[in-house]
């Protein structure tokens, strides 16, 4: 659905995106993490033809962004964090508007939507009355109106509740398995990209870290946190044996195949030491980020 | 598609409050110049310029005449105040509101959307100016119980003309078409500014800066021999439609030379916009 090849952006002297290669699946919810100015938002103007590239070439659906702009972005919706709106207008005004610069827009279609997002009720007042929440639902409205076929959501859960995002969460998995829409979904927040997405990219400072599936990044691996008495003595005896992987220099470890916090809170009281404490943990970015760079340098 | 894209920009401008400031302010300015004229010191004058030249006073001293003069007397400042406000909106705002972003994610070309939101602003222009011209003349006609004789004194222009009621009302609607067609240029000239990255204040700011520039510099004393140069002598052309004999040739001569200036700051505006990036 998505291929680009080759990208390249600066900004002045500083690298946005340096050389990226990138394919998206058709039918897929990939996610693309990394910080804030890690480059997704660059890549995704780039995608969206608001960013022109230095270099490199950026396709959907087998049509150039740059060379064929109405026939590649007629089949994409796009939302970005805290959209913009004209909040003078009634959400339907913005809705009929933003989906005039597509095509026709049908009523029938915008009826569906509109109740979709669950707007139904309030879609005729302005839009300067709307919670947050409210405008991310009419975001997304506008985005699914002209039926895309590819969804981009750069960073649609910033500012929401909780309750905001379980909603937007399901609704994405929905429009995925039942409407068929591929979704490329940008993120900050590890947690949100791992509850939504099989596939994903991992970015920083412009590069590509990762490209892939979950697994292969090993984050399904349990890990946990460790803190006895002699912290050396027992970090050297599990990996010894078998019951972690290793250590991070924080006191982390990626546990075994077999392992379990069980397993080896019994070694240690076996072996006499004396727990602080020992829990399991979830890797957050940081982590991902370390592992990657680690994982670089061993390979290097 | 066009037309309903052309539609919903007109929806967009005429929706928001800051567009009717113009309209508003014409109207207040419109009370203010009657009560002015109310003065004994300005009626004085009045009488003096027509008496002195053979003409009745109160035969002249209409609801047309009136109507003229708010407009000759408001049209430079507030025209060009609210005309390059809207038009300096027109992109910039968008812009600065976050918008455009999303309109950019559509499939529409950078170069149809700025088509449409300049003509957006052409319409703009012409309901505003209709809007003055309608209001002053109204105005006039209370304020002096009825239309009555055309006297209009322009004397750089070299312009003394009075004219029966029905020349007049003809000349009048015919001169506020002109005027439509010629202050466009400022509305193009605020667009353009607009097309580029900056607040719409800026815009805004630097339409009437290079109008007034423009304007001083022309009547200084040393440029009378390149008056053809500048923008605000052919902005002027729409009062030549009230010559007696009217100089078609210098004023199709000034449309001319308007057209072009709206076609280069269009180009100007539209080269900028289509190669600027848009990043939140």
């Amino acid at each position: 659905m998505i291929s680009i090849r080759g990208v390249c952006k600066k900004f002045g002297g500083r690298v946005a995106v340096d050389h990226l290669n990138l394919d998206v699946p058709r039918g897929q919810i990939f996610g693309m993490l990394g910080h804030n100015g890690a480059g997704k938002s660059t890549t995704i103007g780039m995608l969206l033809g608001q960013v022109y590239p230095d270099e490199g070439q950026l396709m959907i659906g087998g049509e150039d962004v740059f060379a064929n702009r109405s026939k590649a972005l007629g089949r994409v919706g796009a939302i970005f964090e805290s959209p913009s709106f004209y909040d003078y207008l009634s959400g339907a005004s913005n809705l009929r508007i933003f989906c005039e610069y597509s095509g026709p827009v049908d009523a029938k279609r915008m009826e569906e939507v509109v109740k979709l997002v669950g707007l139904e009720g309030r879609i005729h007042d302005r839009v300067r009355v709307y919670s947050h929440g409210m405008r991310q639902r009419l975001a997304l409205a506008q985005a699914l109106l002209p039926n895309p076929e590819l969804l981009i959501l750069d960073e649609p859960n910033d500012g929401l509740d909780p309750e905001g995002i379980h909603e937007m969460r399901n609704l994405i998995v929905k429009l995925n398995r039942e409407w068929g829409l591929t979704i490329l979904f940008s993120s900050h927040q590890l947690n949100e990209v791992q509850h939504l997405c099989t596939h994903l990219a991992v970015m920083r400072e412009g590069e590509l870290l990762f490209s892939g599936e979950w697994r292969q990044l090993g984050l399904d691996q349990a890990w946990i946190r460790l803190r006895v008495d002699r912290q050396a003595e027992a970090e050297k005896g599990l990996v010894g044996a078998g019951l972690v992987k290793s250590f991070s220099a924080e006191g982390h470890g990626m546990l075994g195949p077999d392992a379990d916090v069980a397993k080896v809170a019994e070694w240690l009281v076996h072996g006499r030491f004396r727990i602080g404490a020992i829990a399991p943990i979830e890797r957050d970015l940081e982590d991902v980020y370390l592992a990657m760079v680690r994982k670089e340098k061993d390979e290097g | 598609m066009f037309w309903n894209q052309l539609k919903n920009e007109l929806l967009k401008m005429f929706a928001r409050k800051r567009t009717y400031i113009g309209f508003g302010a014409f109207v207040a300015v419109e009370f203010i110049i009657l009560a002015l004229l109310q003065l004994p010191k300005a009626k004085k004058a009045f009488v003096e310029l027509l008496t002195k030249n053979g003409y009745g006073f109160e035969e002249y001293y209409s609801g047309i005449t009136m109507a003229m003069l708010m407009i000759l007397f408001t049209i430079f400042l507030l025209g060009g105040l609210y005309l390059s406000l809207v038009s300096g909106d027109v992109v910039a705002k968008e812009v600065e509101e976050g918008t455009m972003r999303m309109v950019l994610a559509r499939p529409i070309s950078r170069l149809r959307l700025l088509v449409i939101k300049w003509l957006a602003c052409v319409v703009y222009t012409f309901a505003l100016i209709l809007f003055i011209g309608v209001t002053s003349l109204l105005a006039g006609v209370i304020y002096r119980g009825g239309l009555g004789k055309l006297f209009i004194f322009a004397p750089q222009e070299g312009i003394f003309g009075l004219f029966d009621t029905g020349e007049a009302l003809w000349r009048f609607g015919r001169g506020m078409f002109f005027l439509a067609l010629v202050t466009q240029v400022v509305s193009t000239m605020g667009f353009m500014f607009s097309c580029f990255n900056m607040k719409p204040a800026a815009a805004t700011i630097l339409t009437l800066s290079v109008m007034f520039v423009d304007f001083v510099v022309r009547n200084m004393p040393y440029f009378q021999d390149i008056q053809k140069y500048f923008i605000t002598y052919h902005t002027a052309g729409w009062v030549r439609t009230f010559h007696d004999i009217v100089p078609w040739w210098s004023i199709g001569e000034s449309l001319v030379y308007l057209a072009a200036l709206n076609l280069t700051f269009f180009i100007i505006g539209a080269m900028r916009f289509c190669t600027r990036d848009f990043k939140s």
